[in-house]
């Protein structure tokens, strides 16, 4: 499959405007600005692309919510957060391609009419920072940003807006939130932020690989686009594959690949030879693991979902026999206390607590009923949160308890660990 | 509307209505932490999901709508253990200190925890401590975080209802603490709103700790004493001692929220200082006397004295008091002399009654909120009636309208407005006319007839505008607002009392918009509690109870004093009115007294006038009695006694009458309840105002009651509202900042001089000038300075104010370290001052 | 208080939002560096006054996000060793510990010559490349053992 989203992905000085304009770069828009605005949405429509954030929502459709009236200011955000244990997929495609994700958000505000958008990237990524500064002031050189862009009477204005360390702030209307200088918790929904979002103002929020899918869309046509993977969820899909495997990395492939493919023929298999697969979290912590058993499940939203578990972000994580699940289930909880925002009780008041138990299960002085407990206390949680992070947490530890219950057991019957 | 099922059974209500009122409409309930109907939504305590048919998820029915056809359930056993879930993980955190916690007995969670709660702990887990010990926030606020619940409602309630912004939280998740900047010393409006809203035992008050449980305090339902907001509150004794005053959510216009006087400034009450006895001037001393002496003493002055007698009585009392006390004067003692102020001009009060339409009937501060564009001006409105400022904040935020503030000095509710004008001290008048003038110029045909027009017709704009300091553009721009779509509002404050040459202005702007077609509704700022009932009472000299015209006109204080000094005025009657303190001139009026040949003062404390009395009357609180107050929107509001007075203090009432009874055994009526009796019938305004709004939440949740408003007089016609002008003296290099007072945020009157609480606040005077001025000056905010007048000089803390108009010098009337009417002297206008460093 | 080039780089925050307000995260992080990685009081001050805000809102906004390090100061090289599930199966703990050793510091310490800071983080997005560790705005990644010693030298 030719790729779309890493084409330049090891191949370095390929991130200037000059090497991508030679590759083709912003024919995207060229093609895009020959269309009317209602159309770009509904070739997006059309491609069938769902967002790459996590919720697998179809963009098209996102974007047809923006209300249509020329005089009301809109806006555009790109949710460059990425904080999803695991993934890294966005951060590889601002540092190697820039002026994919620039392109993409111009055709995106240009479909939704918004005159300025932001990239809200996360903190620590200071060399992503660099580069779509950089990308970005390139790109008005170049006339593909700022006034009247190439004579189209589309005028935009781009900015990076840093998020500083917290992981809840990929939440789009946490994200929203931390843009206009309050706190990073989530709003309340309704109103969605299609109609009240930034700054009160109509606003779309997409992930920095959807928006990336947009120019092939534009150029290549949505056909293209939808011949590649399964019919309900096409597209090329990152994933990003960590853990115990022997070539861990970005891997553009067509969605629906299946996770087998995708560690044994693609990844070079197991990290160490003598040790097999025990389970792998197919879409980001958020995402409930699956065992060795389902190894054949193809990686796209609905075979994901209906399995139980999800594609979220696309970060697959490996794990070998050698792993403790109580140990896994514990760091994986630990970051979602550590991430709570604050805001809703069962989230903030919960997750510490689950944390504390497993803690006390790993340090050995787990205590008869604490598995129930869990048990009991995820019931208490799931659902009942004010934003997905809470459900988030929940579902990764009922994943853990559901495959590995026998470990947890283990752990609070013998005082210590089954595998190490 | 929309018709939905709760648990089955089907209500109709207003589309848009929350899930949960209409739940609780329906008679179930649902528990909350972080809701609260005047703060915006939230959502996030959750203890209020519910069920929807339909929908997988519970939902917050706190922030979840109704839509017709929905089916909702509030009690089934998800739903239930949802709610004990959600205590239990709040008590995973929470410290479990009841038994030394202020709040037990009266805690939410407890309450909540006992009815609806897991009744066994599962968490054994260590817990998060944000502090080991309790901490200070305020000299009034004392902090435990370790209790916290996260609703959050401190933080919302210091911004989106006092505006003070202070509140905020540090950190996040479980970490997350909602306290001050870094912890540190809190300089805010001391309110104390957040505890208040507090459900748990997280903000405390300072002054209340560990000194009493709750159920071991007896309280009574009352009005604040202070301003003219009228606010509703509950005070609570422990052995006689007054210990708390707090508000109630829901009830009165106030519903939660006081302000710092009046939730820390009761304790005036317990006062060491209060009179107990009555006393008699003997050779020159004032010795303790049984009742009976000084009564007989003041009969015979009184006698001696015939109809060259004159009283002045506190707008502090009661309506059934004030009522008493004009009936002891005019029919007792045949003297038309009565007035309910030493600060302001009889005919001021006669054009400001007229102009702001007090004659007409009450007026609801929330319909005038309801107008489409809302002017304020002549009232420092944040600073001196607090809580009417969180009404305006709360409601302007909630709607699209206009809000215009026009007054000299910057104001918290500033950052509300979406026009802010800033004029000269003292030109409310003149603003008001270049505004009307404005109006005029566009609507010439409409308004040649309005009365009064004639006066600016043909003043240049340039002219007025100049004189009220402020540009052509921001006349124009308030113009425009007030001539746009929709209704008009107008707060209009003290200033026009102060300044009585600015209240034609009023007049006639108030007359032009309604020639205009305008609906216009007025809200008189006032700033004692019961300033309108005492005028409504008639205790004023111009005219009689509900405004009726009086038969002989009568002196006002000022010209009381005059007569007396000449010797005209021979006897002088003072209720819990500070003179010597309060009028404009102090030199003058301690001249007038001591020539007098015989003065009562009737007060809880030994008042500067009270010092140069012949007879001393010890009088009572308001926590001492029964009686209702009229506040400045005109709503009658019930006060309960909560205390007998101290020792062998009266009842204001019952001492009026046995001064009457010393004359005439029937004068009467006999109590307070007999006297309102009367008054429903002698006095049209307050035959059918409705009593019933007491410290009982509304019906319909609302906490505007209309029926408690004074109903329209109709009696005006005799109100005379001539020759108002005002003077200042004119400004001088040497003299460069007009002198301008009022009330200060902690303190009103002189009462809350005596309040240890509000004097921990601020006890010495400061003088605030404006940011820009202090700078030119070398002057920095704190520093001491010296306040030097034509006949007067004093020290003070500067206190700066950014954004406020250059010229202005402001110090309140409240400081006894600086009498500011020391500055003034009689027939010489608002002086001018200079400030140096000291 | 602010540096000229501080003071230019606000100008420049301040153009791209309709309100002051939203530049305080930029705000924040342009002073955290310029007092040398952390804030204190002052500064959160000065902020409150160039952005309108009361400075107990300046104050949540720091302390809500963690690389702002509010009244704590850190060394000259902050490192942040990633402690999420990716990197800990590839041996981060290890790493943690040895760093621990070679800095005779315990997480979440400074050394007494005030040169490094040892922390922990969550995620860095750099999962493909662990175990992974952030110093000051650098990533360091596929770390074992010997490159960390090789790094700390450098350093050092
Ligand atoms: C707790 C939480 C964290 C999230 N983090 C991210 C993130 O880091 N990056 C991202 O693109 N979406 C994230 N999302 C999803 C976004 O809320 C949102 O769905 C997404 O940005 C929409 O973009 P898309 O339609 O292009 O997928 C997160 C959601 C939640 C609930
Ligand atoms: S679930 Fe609640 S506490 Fe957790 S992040 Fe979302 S809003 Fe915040
Ligand atoms: S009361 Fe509804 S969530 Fe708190």
């Amino acid at each position: 499959m030719e790729k779309i989203l890493l084409k330049n992905l090891g191949r370095p000085g390929f991130h200037t405007i000059d090497s991508c304009l030679v590759n083709g770069g912003y024919n995207g828009l060229t093609e895009a600005f020959k269309h009317a605005p209602e159309s770009i949405i509904q070739m997006v429509k059309d491609s069938g692309l769902r967002g790459r954030g996590g919720a697998g929502f179809p963009t098209g459709l996102k974007w047809s919510f923006i209300p249509k009236d020329p005089t009301i200011q809109k806006y555009l955000c790109c949710n460059a957060d990425e904080g999803e244990p695991g993934t890294f997929k966005d951060r590889g495609i601002m540092e190697n391609d820039p002026h994919l994700l620039i392109e993409g958000m111009i055709i995106a505000s240009y479909a939704i009419g918004a005159s300025v958008s932001y990239i809200y990237i996360r903190g620590e990524f200071v060399f992503g920072t660099r580069r779509l500064e950089a990308a970005i002031k390139e790109a008005y050189e170049k006339g593909f940003l700022g006034k009247n862009i190439l004579g189209s009477g589309f005028s935009h204005d781009m900015y990076i807006h840093r998020g500083f360390g917290a992981y809840i702030c990929g939440e789009e209307t946490a994200l929203l939130e931390s843009i206009e200088g309050y706190r990073g918790q989530p709003r309340k929904k309704p109103p969605f932020p299609a109609l009240s979002g930034l700054y009160g103002k109509p606003t779309v929020i997409n992930n920095v690989e959807t928006l990336a899918c947009v120019p092939a869309i534009i150029e290549k046509g949505p056909k293209w686009f939808s011949s590649i993977g399964p019919e309900k969820s096409p597209g090329p899909k990152i994933f990003c594959v960590s853990g115990h495997v022997k070539k861990p990395g970005l891997y553009e492939l067509p969605l629906g690949t299946t996770m087998r493919d995708l560690i044994f023929d693609h990844c070079g298999g197991m990290l160490n030879e003598g040790r097999g697969l025990k389970a792998v979290i197919p879409g980001g912590v958020s995402a409930p693991m699956l065992n060795a058993h389902e190894l054949d499940t193809p990686l796209d939203f609905d075979s994901l979902a209906a399995k139980g578990s999800m594609l979220g972000s696309g970060a697959v994580v490996v794990m070998d026999e050698s792993t403790c699940m109580v140990k896994t289930a514990l760091i994986i909880n630990r970051f979602f206390s550590h991430e709570s925002c604050g805001k809703c009780t069962p989230c903030r008041d919960g997750t510490p607590w689950l944390t504390n138990i497993l803690k006390r299960i790993e340090y050995g002085n787990g205590r008869p009923g604490d598995v129930e407990l869990l048990e009991s206390l995820c019931t208490n949680i799931f659902g009942r949160t004010f934003c997905p992070l809470g459900d988030g947490a929940v579902m990764a530890l009922r994943g853990a308890l559901k495959n590995f219950r026998d470990e947890f057991q283990h752990h609070i019957d013998h005082k210590r660990c089954m595998v190490s | 509307m929309s018709t939905v099922k709760i648990n089955g059974k089907e209500v109709t209500v207003k589309d848009g209505t929350l899930i949960l009122d209409a739940a609780r409409d329906a008679g179930f309930e649902i528990p909350t932490f972080c809701y609260q109907a005047d703060l915006m939504g939230v959502g996030s305590c959750r203890m209020c999901l519910v069920e929807i048919e339909g929908q997988k998820k519970l939902q917050p029915s706190c922030i979840t709508p109704v839509l017709h056809g929905m089916s909702i359930h509030t009690e089934t056993p998800t739903v239930m253990s949802a709610r004990a879930s959600m205590l239990e993980f709040l008590l995973a955190n929470h410290a479990l200190d009841c038994p030394v916690c202020d709040k037990g007995g009266e805690c939410e969670l407890q309450d909540m925890v006992y009815k609806y709660g897991p009744h066994k702990g599962r968490h054994a887990e260590p817990k998060f401590k944000f502090q080991e010990k309790d901490y200070v926030l305020s000299p009034v606020i004392i902090k435990n975080s370790n209790r916290c619940v996260q609703c959050m409602k401190c933080v919302r309630v210091c911004g989106e209802v006092v505006g003070a912004n202070v509140l905020g939280a540090l950190g996040r998740g479980d970490h997350q603490e909602e306290t001050s900047f870094l912890r540190s010393f809190l300089d805010c409006d001391q309110d104390g709103n957040c505890i208040e809203v507090c459900p748990v035992g997280c903000f405390m008050r300072l002054p209340y700790r560990y000194k009493t449980r709750p159920w071991d305090l007896k309280g009574k339902d009352t009005v604040c004493p202070y301003c003219a907001t009228g606010c509703r509150m509950v005070i609570e004794e422990r052995d006689g001692i007054v210990i708390r005053a707090k508000a109630q959510l829901g009830v009165g216009l106030n519903s939660e929220t006081l302000c710092a006087r009046g939730r820390f400034g009761f304790d005036f009450i317990n006062s060491p200082e209060r009179l107990t006895k009555p006393l008699v001037k003997r050779f020159g001393t004032l010795e303790p006397a049984s009742w009976e002496e000084a009564l007989g003493v003041i009969k015979d002055n009184f006698i001696a004295a015939g109809k060259n007698i004159g009283g002045i009585a506190s707008a502090r009392l009661t309506d059934e008091e004030l009522y008493l006390f004009q009936k002891l004067f005019r029919s007792m003692l045949g003297s038309p002399n009565i007035d309910s102020s030493a600060r302001w001009a009889p005919e001021a009060v006669e054009g400001f009654i007229k102009a702001t339409g007090m004659d007409e009937g009450g007026a609801s501060a929330f319909d005038c909120m309801e107008s489409d564009t809302v002017l304020i001006t002549g009232t420092h409105l944040s600073d001196e009636n607090p809580v009417t400022d969180y009404i305006v904040r709360r409601i302007s935020a909630g709607r699209a309208m206009n809000l215009v503030i026009a007054s000299p000095r910057a104001m918290k509710l500033d950052s509300s407005a979406s026009q802010i004008v800033r004029h000269n001290a003292a030109a409310e008048g003149h603003l008001l006319d270049a505004v009307t003038l404005s109006v005029y110029g566009g609507n010439v045909d409409k308004l040649r007839d309005v009365p009064g027009i004639n006066r600016i017709k043909d003043a240049r704009q340039d002219d007025l505008a100049g004189k009220a300091g402020c540009s052509a553009d921001d006349i124009k721009a308030i113009a425009r607002k007030l001539t746009g779509e929709g209704s008009v509002g107008l707060f209009a404050g003290t200033e026009f009392l102060r300044y009585p040459g600015s209240i034609p202005g009023l007049a006639l702007l108030k007359n032009a918009l309604k020639a205009l077609g305008k609906k216009v509704t007025i809200i008189p700022v006032l700033d004692r509690a019961n300033q309108r009932g005492a005028w409504e009472m008639g205790v004023h000299p111009g005219f009689g109870p509900g405004y009726s015209p009086v038969k002989e006109r009568g002196m006002g204080c000022a010209d009381m004093l005059e007569a007396a000094s000449s010797g005209e005025l021979q006897a002088l009657y003072v209720v819990q009115s500070d003179i010597v303190a309060m009028h404009p001139d102090e030199n003058f009026v301690r001249g007038a007294l001591s020539g007098l040949k015989f003065l009562v003062v009737q007060d809880c404390f030994m008042s500067e006038t009270a010092r140069l009395a012949n007879v001393v009357l010890p009088a009572s609180s308001f926590a001492e009695k029964d009686g209702i107050l009229t506040n400045q929107e005109g709503r009658a509001q019930i006060i309960r006694k909560l205390l007998p007075p101290p020792v062998k203090a009266k009842r204001d009432i019952d001492i009026i009458r046995a001064v009457g009874e010393t004359f005439d055994r029937s004068f009467g009526p006999k109590n307070p309840v007999l006297v309102l009796d009367e008054i429903r019938k002698e006095v049209g305004m307050y035959g059918e105002v409705s009593l019933a709004f007491n410290n009982k939440r509304n019906v319909d949740n609302k906490l505007d009651l209309k029926e408690a408003l004074v109903k329209p007089a109709g009696l005006a016609e005799g109100l005379n509202a001539s020759g108002l002008e005002t003077k200042l003296e004119p400004k001088t290099d040497e003299h460069p900042f007009l002198l301008a007072t009022g009330n200060h945020l902690f303190h009103s009157g002189r009462l809350s001089r005596k309040s240890p609480t509000l004097i921990g606040l601020l006890k010495n005077a400061i003088v605030e000038i404006s940011a820009e001025d202090a700078s030119a000056l070398g002057l920095m905010n704190g520093d001491k300075v010296r306040i030097k007048g034509r006949y007067y000089e004093a020290y003070a803390t500067l206190h700066t104010r950014s954004g406020s108009k250059g010229g202005v010098a402001f110090i309140a009337e409240n400081y006894d370290d600086v009498p500011v009417n020391r500055f003034f002297r009689r027939g010489e206008g608002v002086p001018r001052v200079s400030i140096t460093k000291a | 208080m602010f540096s000229d080039k501080a003071k230019e780089e606000i100008q420049q925050v301040l153009k791209k939002y309709p309100n002051r307000r939203s530049g305080v995260m930029d705000v924040l992080r342009i002073a955290q560096r310029e007092r040398g990685g952390h804030l204190v009081k002052e500064d959160m001050e000065e902020i409150a006054r160039i952005l309108g805000m009361q400075t107990v809102e300046v104050n949540a906004s720091a302390a809500f996000y963690t690389m702002y390090n509010v009244e704590k100061p850190v060394g000259k090289y902050h490192i942040q060793v990633c402690r999420n599930i990716s990197c800990l199966l590839l041996g981060a703990e290890n790493l943690i510990k040895h760093m621990e050793r070679e800095l005779n510091i315990r997480v979440g310490e400074t050394t007494p010559d005030k040169k490094f800071t040892l922390s922990t983080v969550e995620c860095l997005g750099s999962c493909g490349t662990a175990p992974m560790m952030q110093i000051n705005d650098d990533y360091y990644e596929n770390l074992t053992a010997e490159k960390i010693d090789k790094i700390l030298k450098d350093l050092k």
